[in-house]
C-alpha cells in the first residue's frame, strides 16, 4: 500500500475547486524516551506547517518494550538505537532492521563540580576518574544501567575505557573489566535522567559529579537550581555518542514518517533543536551556538552483541551490591629476591595510589588480602579499605624481603581460600615450581572452589599446572615476564 | 475545471466522466488501499461524491488526466544514491519533467533481500545487491527490471588530515602516499595490504610511532564501515581486505570463502557495533572523533567538498581521501520495476541538467561513448577548484568473489542470519 501523497493533493484541490489545500493531516503515535519531554513545542509546529502530528507516548525506557516487541506503536523515539538493533540481530533479525533517522546526538559525558575538577587536573579520563573515586574522593549519579538505557550506554563506555584494549568490548574481556574502583563511587542510582538530576541538585553539596549527556547537563548549568555550574567533563578515553533516532516501526505509515523526518531535518527543527534542547544537529553543515562547539573527543567503539551487555550487567549487579574481596597469594621464596619482587612491590603501589592506580586501584568498601608464601605461609595480613591509611598498610606486607625457602604454592592456596568470604577473587603469583606442602592433584582433589582463581606465572614456574588448577576453578592463567608483571596484576586484578 | 481524460496505459480503457479534456496527470498503479482508509474518505467527503467516485474510476485505470502537467509520484527504495534524488536541484528538474520521487532509505543489502513490492524502482549501491534482487525477480516470475547505469563512484576510505600525515610518514611504513595533485592536497593513495598490515598489528592510533605527531585517540587504528548486513560499502570493503588477506586470490570454493571469512572476521568486528550513517557521521562536525577513518562513496565526500566550496569559496582541508590502490569502481545500477520506473530511468540517463548534477553531486558520469573515462569529471572538478584525484579507472570489483561466496562471507563475519 502506497499513498501518492502528493499526487492525491493535487487531485483533490482540483475536485474541490483548485483551492490550496493543507498537506494531508496524519497522526503517528510514538514510544519515546522521557528524555525527550522537551521537544514537544518543536512537534506542534511540526504538526502545524506538515500536516504530521507525532503522538509521543513517553516512557523511562522504551528499550524494554521496544525489545519485547509489545509495543502497538507506529513508530519510536528512543535515546539510542543499539539496544533494538542488538536484540534484533540476536533473534536473526539484522537483515530487516527498521528504518531509524538520527535526529540528533549528545554524548555521555562527566559533569563535576568545579572544585573537584580542579583536583582531576587537564582532559582527565575515564581511568583519572576511577582513581578518585576507588580512592573516596569523588561520589558520582549515573543512571542505573539495569533499567536505563543511557546508564548502560554510560556504563559501557567506562567498561571499554578500562578494558583499554582500544576495540570493542568482548565476551573474554568482560568478566576482567576492573569497575569496581568506578563504582565505589556511584552513590546515585536512579531509573531516570530526571530522577538523577533532581536527586543531584538536593545533594549539590555531597556528590561531586554526574554522569550524564551533555544536553542534560547544559540544561542543568542553565536550569539555576545549581550554587555553582558543573564543569563539563570530555573524558579522554572516549565517549559513547546517542543520536536520538527516530523508528518507524509500523512501515505502512512511511508516508507521515517521511514527511516527519524530512521536515525534523531541515535546517528550521535543526537550529530549533541546538537552541532548546542543548543536543548537537544532525544536520553537518549547520553553525552551531558556541556551547555546542566543544570538541567531544572519541567515540568508543561500541560492543556488538547482546551477550556482552549482559554480562556486563551480571558483572554491575555482583559490583554494586554486597562486599568484595580479592586475595592475593604472593611467592616470597629467595628466587624472586631482585627485580621481580620490586615489580611486585611497584604493581601494589601503584594500585594503593601512588600514581594513578587508574581503573585497578584499591577502592573503598574493598577487602584486600595478601598472603606471602614460601615453603609456609609466611604472612597473612587483611584490610577492609575505608582510607588511605588502609591500603598503605598493605606497604609493609609486600616491603618484607624475598628470602624463604622453598615454594608451596598450593598449600598457600589451600590457605588462602580458608579466608574467603562472599564475592571474592583469588590472585596467586608464583615464579616457580611446587616443591613443598600438598600437591597440585591433592589440591585438585579437595573439591570444587567457590571462587575463581588467576594465576600470574612467570620465571621458572609450572604454566601448564597453574594453568589446570586455574581452570578447574572457573579462572585461567598467564605468563608473564618480569618486566610485564604490573600490567599482568592490573590485567588480571579485576577479574570476577 | 475537473476536465480531464483518462487513459490506462494497461490496455483496458477506462472512460472518466463528465466533458473530459487533455489527458496531463498521470498516476501509475492503483493505490487502492487507501479508500478504505476512515481519514482519506473524511478528507473527501467536502469534495463531492460524485467527484470521488470519478476519481476513484480514474485511479483505478491507474491514470489521472488533469490540466497543468503531469505529476507521477515515483516509489524508489535506495541506499546511499538517494543523495542524488533528495538533492533540491534534482527534485525541481524532475518536477519540471512531471515526477516526483518518494524516497525510501534502506542499506543495499537490505533493499537485496527483502521485498520490493510496491516500488517503482529500487536503486542499491553496487552490483552484488542488484544481482541479488534480479535472481529474486526471476525466481518469483516478476518482469525483468530494466536497468540503468547513470553514473558511479569509487569506494573510499575518507579520513582527516592529521590521521592521514601519521599514516604517510615513513615511520609508519608508510602506509599512504600524498597524490601529485595542484592545488590542497587531499588525496592519498593506499596499498591496502600495509593498510591491513597496520589493522592486523592491532595497534591503536596513539600508539602509532611517528616522530612529534602524537593522535589523541586511544582507539584502535581501523576503518569504519557501515553494518555488513545491510550495506554495499562495507560489503566492498570486507572484499578488498579479503582479497588482500588471501595473497591477492579470490577464493573458488565454499570452504576457502567461509575460512577466509574467518580469519577477517576479527578485522572487520573490531569495530563493535557500526554506526548507522557512515558518511554523516564522517561529516558531522565532530566527525574526527566519531570516524577518523570511514568507508564511503567518493561522491559523498566531493559532494561535501562542492557545497562547502560554494558556501565559504574555500575547500574543507581537514578532510582528506585514502584511495585504495586496488581501484574499486562500484557502478550501482538503477533496476526499474514498473513503467513509471522505466521514465525515471531514462530521465536520469538522458536528461543533460539531471547529468550535469550528478556531476555537481560529486558522481562521476559515463562519457558519451559509454566509457568511464574522467574527461568530465576532471573537467569538473577542475573548474570548480578541486584537485582532481587520480584514481585509475579498472574493471569492476574484479577482486569481489562470486556472489553466493560473497553472501556465505557477509553472513558468516556479520552474522546476519
Amino acid at each position: 500500500m502506497r499513498v501518492r501523497t502528493a499526487a492525491l493533493l493535487v487531485l483533490l484541490a482540483l475536485l474541490a475547486g483548485c483551492v490550496a489545500s493543507p498537506p494531508e493531516r496524519v497522526r503517528l503515535t510514538v514510544l519515546a524516551d522521557s528524555d525527550l519531554a522537551d521537544v514537544g513545542p518543536l512537534l506542534d509546529e511540526l504538526r502545524r506547517e506538515t500536516g504530521v502530528e507525532l503522538a509521543l507516548e513517553y516512557v523511562d525506557d522504551p528499550d524494554v518494550e521496544l525489545a519485547s516487541g509489545r509495543y502497538r506503536h507506529d513508530a519510536a523515539w528512543p535515546v539510542t538505537d543499539r539496544y533494538l538493533h542488538l536484540r534484533e540481530k540476536a533473534d536473526g533479525r539484522g537483515n530487516a532492521l527498521p528504518t531509524s533517522t538520527t535526529v540528533m546526538s549528545s554524548p555521555l559525558v562527566v559533569g563535576v563540580r568545579p572544585a573537584v575538577a580542579a583536583r582531576l587536573g587537564a582532559t582527565p579520563s575515564w581511568a583519572d576518574i576511577a582513581d578518585r573515586a576507588a580512592a573516596g574522593e569523588l561520589r558520582f549519579g549515573m543512571a542505573d544501567p539495569t533499567g536505563s538505557g543511557s546508564g548502560l550506554a554510560a556504563l559501557v563506555g567506562v567498561a571499554t575505557a578500562a578494558a583499554g584494549t582500544g576495540g570493542a568490548l568482548t565476551s573474554e574481556q568482560v568478566s576482567c573489566v576492573a569497575l569496581g574502583g568506578f563504582l565505589a563511587g556511584h552513590v546515585l542510582r536512579p531509573r531516570t535522567s530526571a530522577e538523577l538530576i533532581s536527586q543531584f541538585t538536593a545533594r549539590q553539596d555531597e556528590v561531586d559529579a554526574v554522569v550524564e549527556h551533555e544536553s542534560t547537563l547544559l540544561a542543568l548549568n542553565a536550569s539555576g537550581h545549581l550554587r555553582e555550574p558543573l564543569e563539563i567533563i570530555y573524558p579522554r578515553d572516549g565517549m559513547v555518542l546517542s543520536s536520538y533516532p527516530l523508528i518507524l516501526l509500523d512501515p505502512a505509515r512511511r508516508d507521515g514518517y517521511l514527511r516527519a523526518v524530512a521536515w525534523l531535518r531541515g535546517e528550521h527543527a535543526q537550529r530549533w533543536i541546538m537552541d532548546n534542547t542543548a543536543r548537537r544537529a544532525a544536520n553537518p553543515s549547520l553553525e552551531r551556538p558556541q556551547r555546542l562547539r566543544t570538541p567531544i573527543g572519541n567515540a568508543l567503539y561500541f560492543p556488538d552483541s547482546q551477550g556482552v551487555l549482559d554480562a556486563l550487567l551480571a558483572v554491575y549487579r555482583r559490583l554494586s551490591s554486597g562486599t568484595h574481596q580479592v586475595v592475593f597469594v604472593l611467592d616470597y621464596s629467595a628466587s624472586m629476591a631482585g627485580p621481580r619482587v620490586e615489580r611486585l612491590r611497584s604493581a601494589f603501589a601503584a594500585l594503593s595510589g601512588s600514581g594513578t592506580g587508574g581503573f585497578a586501584r584499591f577502592h573503598v568498601g574493598e577487602t584486600i588480602t595478601v598472603l606471602r608464601f614460601a615453603g609456609t605461609v609466611l604472612e597473612q595480613r587483611e584490610v577492609t579499605v575505608t582510607g588511605q591509611s588502609d591500603v598503605d598498610s598493605l606497604a609493609a606486607v609486600v616491603g618484607a624481603p624475598a628470602d624463604g625457602r622453598g615454594t608451596a604454592v598450593w598449600s598457600a592456596l589451600e590457605q588462602a581460600y580458608r579466608s574467603v568470604r562472599g564475592d571474592a577473587s583469588v590472585v596467586l603469583m608464583t615464579d616457580g615450581e611446587n616443591n613443598a606442602g600438598i600437591s597440585a592433584a591433592e589440591f585438585l582433589g579437595a573439591g570444587k572452589r567457590p571462587v575463581p582463581t588467576y594465576a600470574i606465572g612467570l620465571g621458572e614456574a609450572d604454566q601448564a599446572e597453574l594453568g589446570e588448577v586455574a581452570r578447574s576453578t572457573g579462572g585461567r592463567a598467564v605468563e608473564t615476564t618480569e618486566a610485564s608483571l604490573e600490567s599482568a596484576v592490573r590485567e588480571i586484578r579485576g577479574c570476577r | 475545471m475537473g476536465q480531464g481524460r483518462a487513459r490506462n496505459r494497461r490496455g483496458s480503457g477506462t472512460i472518466s466522466p463528465g466533458g473530459v479534456a487533455e489527458p496531463e496527470f498521470t498516476v501509475v498503479e492503483p493505490p487502492r488501499s487507501i479508500f478504505r482508509r476512515k481519514r482519506f474518505l473524511g478528507v473527501f467527503v467536502p469534495a463531492g461524491l460524485i467527484a470521488v467516485a470519478g476519481a476513484i474510476a480514474l485511479f483505478a485505470g491507474g491514470v489521472m488526466a488533469l490540466p497543468l502537467r503531469e505529476v507521477v509520484v515515483v516509489n524508489g527504495r535506495l541506499a546511499s544514491k538517494a543523495e542524488f534524488f533528495a538533492d533540491a536541484e534534482v527534485r525541481r528538474i524532475l518536477m519540471a519533467q512531471g515526477i516526483q520521487v518518494s524516497l525510501d532509505l534502506a542499506g543495499s543489502r537490505d533493499i537485496a533481500v527483502n521485498s520490493t513490492d510496491g516500488y517503482d524502482f529500487v536503486f542499491p549501491s553496487g552490483r552484488p545487491a542488484a544481482l541479488l534482487i534480479k535472481q529474486r525477480l526471476a525466481q518469483s516470475g516478476h518482469r525483468q527490471p530494466k536497468m540503468y547505469k547513470p553514473f558511479f563512484s569509487p569506494i573510499v576510505l575518507a579520513s582527516y588530515r592529521e590521521y592521514a600525515e601519521v599514516l604517510a610518514d615513513p615511520a609508519t611504513g608508510p602506509v599512504v602516499t600524498p597524490q601529485n595533485t595542484t592545488g590542497p592536497r587531499l588525496y592519498y593513495d593506499m596499498p591496502m595490504d600495509r593498510f591491513v598490515d597496520v589493522v592486523e598489528r592491532g595497534t591503536t592510533w596513539d600508539r602509532l610511532a611517528a616522530p612529534n605527531r602524537v593522535l589523541p585517540n586511544s582507539n584502535r587504528v581501523l576503518a569504519q564501515t557501515s553494518d555488513l548486513c545491510s550495506s554495499n560499502s562495507s560489503a566492498t570493503y570486507l572484499g578488498l581486505v579479503a582479497f588482500v588477506a588471501n595473497g591477492n586470490v579470490i577464493p573458488q570454493t565454499e570452504a576457502d570463502a567461509i575460512a577466509l571469512a574467518r580469519k577477517v572476521k576479527p578485522l572487520l568486528t573490531a569495530q563493535g557495533l557500526p554506526a548507522e550513517d557512515m558518511a554523516g557521521g564522517y561529516l558531522a562536525p565532530d566527525g574526527q572523533g566519531l570516524a577518523p577513518i570511514a568507508v564511503i562513496y567518493e561522491h559523498q565526500y566531493l559532494a561535501h567538498q562542492l557545497r562547502t566550496l560554494e558556501r565559504t569559496g574555500r575547500v574543507d582541508d581537514r578532510r582528506v581521501l585514502l584511495y585504495p590502490a586496488a581501484q574499486v569502481q562500484t557502478v550501482p545500477e538503477f533496476l526499474a520495476l514498473t513503467p513509471a520506473g522505466d521514465r525515471l530511468g531514462e530521465l536520469i540517463m538522458t536528461n543533460p541538467d539531471l547529468r550535469r548534477r550528478a556531476l555537481e553531486l560529486g558522481f562521476r558520469v559515463f562519457e558519451a561513448d559509454g566509457s568511464v573515462t574522467t574527461g568530465q569529471f576532471a573537467e569538473f572538478l577542475t573548474a570548480h577548484g578541486l584537485p582532481v584525484p587520480s584514481s585509475g579507472i579498472s574493471d569492476t570489483e574484479t577482486f569481489l568473489p562470486s556472489l553466493p561466496l560473497l553472501e556465505k562471507m557477509i553472513a558468516e563475519i556479520g552474522e546476519c542470519g
